[in-house]
């Protein structure tokens, strides 16, 4: 399965949502997209929009310093 | 007519209350709005002349409402609204309107478009046309509302290492982030991420304010979306959460829209008055200033600064002299862009443009009456009282090379504080010590 790597450290929120939600749009059903960013607001900003987009978040998690890595997939 | 159609109109009709009607019959096509303007300004057409667009709208009202417009709608320009017309209006009211309403403070009649646009977007909104972004993050905002238990721990987590972090920035291992305490005084909503929360933090434990922080984000973009449903879903979630603490002040971060609309249209559009005061920081800050309750050095911001105020924190939010007082205060060189306050220009960034790349040309354009103004101060150092001023500055400094610093007002306070060098030792004090976040 393919996989869109994006780098979204150093944006600020509303941007990394606004990013993924765009980015989401040019993969396939089923395919992940997989993120790194800084600001901490996307801890709450990115659960949220997945729930409310339709779409999954698969997974995420604080990496080195302040870093978040997560992965969400395009359900719909 | 189509059921999109349909909808835009009922929707029009449902928000046809005195002040939109006046705005709807009232102007006089003086065109005195043209040049109170900021798109006008960067690109003098007709199309960004305010009572132009507002006549976009004009022409689909007439020919419900008008009597004479139904028989000879060509003698008086009316239109029934069909899909097309409907696109075009939504595109503009979204791209081509901040919603700064600085045409509707220099109408003569008092026309307001903005308001005009806003029934616009209501419209666009309802009948899904309005774009996309917006209404995805108003929707993944009252996601959080319905179910804070997804993010809350994780939360108060991000707030236990940001504690830990606050402690060592004011030498004090007193310094607290408490996350939703019951019986704080103050209750403060900061925006999505940690660059809101620091220095108000600072400030807070400095003038050593009985305070909480809020799990949600001051911003509201049900209102970018003119959709009144959304907009107070979205307020609900800290109007329930203050109710629920008891706090006596709910303190907004440095955010024009949130300021607005939870000061001066929450209230109404839930018809009850809070048992809570709202604020903005900026007037809490001023407040500390006055009291004597900051030790400032003014001296430890020596560049020429200048403040940017935002339209809803200014002309609509009235909170004018406040920011004024505070930078007076913190920093010896102070140069007041021309014109200010109520009749400053919009920065191009509101409304939500900032949030939608698919007009970014568009907004850096409407910028440069924003970026004329910032280099004729020669100024170093830009204080804006919001969010998407303080993003839209930045992208126009870039693009008009005026190589400026963008900043909020507490950070510039937080410098004059003049704060506990963060020394090797003072973090070696707090290594492995982990900060307690009591969160009720």
């Amino acid at each position: 399965m393919s996989s869109t790597v994006l780098d979204l450290k150093g944006l600020m929120c509303p941007l990394p949502v606004v990013k993924i939600a765009n980015a989401i749009k040019k993969v396939e059903i089923g395919e992940l997209i997989e993120a790194t960013a800084s600001d901490p607001g996307v801890l709450a900003d990115i659960p949220a929009w997945a729930r409310s987009s339709g779409n999954e978040l698969v997974t995420m998690e604080k990496v080195e310093g302040k870093v978040i890595r997560f992965v969400v997939k395009r359900i719909r | 007519m189509s059921a999109q159609v349909d909808t835009a109109l009922q929707v029009l009709e449902k928000q046809l209350n005195r002040p939109l009607v006046v705005a709807l019959e009232a102007c006089a096509r003086c065109g005195l709005c043209a040049e109170a303007c900021h798109y006008y300004l960067a690109e003098p057409s007709i199309d960004h002349v305010p009572a132009a667009r507002g006549e976009a709208l004009r022409r689909a009202y007439r020919a419900e409402h008008d009597f004479l417009s139904r028989i000879f709608p060509q003698w008086t320009g009316a239109e029934k609204l069909n899909e097309e017309s409907l696109a075009k209006l939504a595109e503009m009211a979204f791209s081509q309107c901040t919603l700064c309403r600085r045409c509707a403070f220099n109408c003569p009649m008092g026309v307001d478009t903005p308001l005009m646009m806003r029934a616009v977007r209501a419209m666009a909104t309802a009948s899904e046309t309005a774009p996309e972004l917006l209404v995805m993050l108003a929707d993944a905002a009252i996601e959080k509302g319905k179910d804070p238990s997804f993010f809350r721990d994780m939360f108060v987590e991000q707030m236990a290492d940001l504690e830990k972090e606050l402690q060592t920035k004011m030498g004090d291992p007193a310094a607290r982030i408490t996350v939703e305490r019951e019986g704080a005084k103050i209750l403060y909503v900061p925006l999505a991420g940690e660059h809101t929360i620091m220095p108000p933090a600072i400030i807070f434990n400095a003038v050593k304010e009985d305070w909480t922080l809020s799990i949600f984000e001051a911003a509201n973009y049900g209102v970018f979306l003119g959709d009144v449903a959304r907009a107070k879903q979205i307020a609900a979630r800290i109007i329930d959460e203050a109710k629920r603490l008891g706090v006596k002040e709910v303190v907004l971060a440095e955010c024009g829209h949130a300021y607005a609309s939870f000061r001066w249209e929450a209230p109404n559009w839930f018809g009850e008055t809070f048992p809570f005061k709202v604020t903005s920081l900026i007037e809490k800050l001023d407040e500390y200033v006055s009291e004597g309750r900051l030790h400032l050095d003014p001296s430890a911001n020596p560049e020429l600064i200048t403040y940017h105020d935002s339209c809803n924190m200014a002309r609509t939010g009235g909170v004018i002299e406040e920011p004024r007082r505070v930078l007076k205060a913190i920093a010896h060189n102070f140069v007041e862009m021309t014109p200010n306050r109520h009749e400053a220009y919009c920065c191009g960034g509101g409304g939500g443009l900032v949030a939608l790349p698919e007009y970014t040309e568009r907004r850096l354009k409407a910028g440069k009456p924003k970026a004329d103004q910032i280099r004729k101060t020669r100024a170093n150092i830009v204080v804006a009282a919001c969010e998407n001023c303080r993003l839209q500055i930045g992208e126009i400094s870039e693009q008009y090379g005026l190589g400026v610093e963008i900043t909020a007002l507490a950070d510039l306070v937080v410098k004059a504080m003049r704060l506990p060098a963060t020394r090797p030792e003072v973090e070696k004090l707090f290594a492995g010590d982990p900060a307690t976040v009591s969160s009720n």
